[in-house]
């Protein structure tokens, strides 16, 4: 069995920081046998953590993706900000009706990793919030 | 580190129709030139406002959030608001949104031109 693939990052404070958590999951991804489609819906998914990271962690933001060439093959990031966290469960499910008709249209980011992704788990707490999301090759 | 660019450009205006061309990575920022750009096409008319997604690349919540915007500006105009040829992953985002509720998608601009040629 091949070895798993691992990139660590942290991602600058700058703009479209985010885009370097997409090019490593985009090498990554190649490298383990990820199709295109799959590895654009990961992306989207680690787009929106990274942006969550970066506007509500208020530093640095470390990324570590790790390819697991399994059949199928398999995806993890894990996303970590050191910001003031949150309580998951707290958050509203989004709904395009109400917020055509409210002054709020943002809120979508988790919601789309959670439809993007096999599965997101969430552990937040003062200090430290740490996402993790696994997506294998040709699932949802 | 690389850095993706944002194209817009206004492709075709016909009667009522705007086709808009949007290339690259809808963010904060290109989200906030399509606002823009649909509000002027609204302003000068043009109701009908298909968005050709062929060349973007990715979408981000903000960019999805102003999109809501101009369909907002669309419906208050009592237009329509269309996109056509997203890549699959921005066809499965608007999707989990539900935006086809509010938005027509089509798959190629060949469909949405002859679909909003057609009087509904």
């Amino acid at each position: 069995m091949a070895e798993a693939q691992r990139v660590r990052i942290l991602l600058p404070l700058q703009p479209q920081a985010e885009l370097m958590a997409t090019a490593a999951v985009e090498r990554v991804g190649r490298s383990i046998g990820f199709s295109r489609d799959t590895l654009a819906e990961v992306k989207l998914a680690v787009v929106e953590a990274c942006l969550n990271a970066l506007e509500y962690g208020g530093g640095q933001v470390e990324v570590e993706v790790v390819g697991f060439p399994e059949k199928p093959p398999r995806l993890e990031v894990v996303v970590v900000d050191h910001g003031p966290g949150f309580e998951p469960a707290t958050l509203p499910t989004p709904s395009l009706q109400a917020q055509l008709s409210g002054e709020r249209k943002r809120g979508w980011g988790l919601e789309l990793m959670r439809h993007l992704m096999d599965e997101v788990d969430i552990r937040s707490a003062p200090g430290c919030t740490r996402v993790r999301m696994t997506r294998r090759e040709g699932g949802r | 580190m690389r850095v993706e660019t944002f194209e817009l450009e206004v492709a075709l205006l016909r009667g009522p129709l705007a086709v808009i061309e949007v290339g690259g990575y809808i963010n904060n920022e290109a989200g906030e030139a399509i606002v823009a750009t649909a509000r002027r096409l609204l302003e000068e008319g043009h109701r009908q406002l298909l968005f050709d997604l062929k060349a973007t690349r990715i979408i981000n919540s903000i960019g999805i959030s102003l999109l809501l915007e101009v369909l907002e500006m669309v419906m208050e105009a009592k237009g329509t608001l269309a996109f056509c040829s997203p890549s699959p992953s921005i066809a499965k985002t608007f999707q989990i949104m539900g935006l086809a509720q509010y938005a027509r998608i089509f798959e190629s601009r060949a469909a949405a031109l002859d679909a909003l040629s057609t009087p509904s």
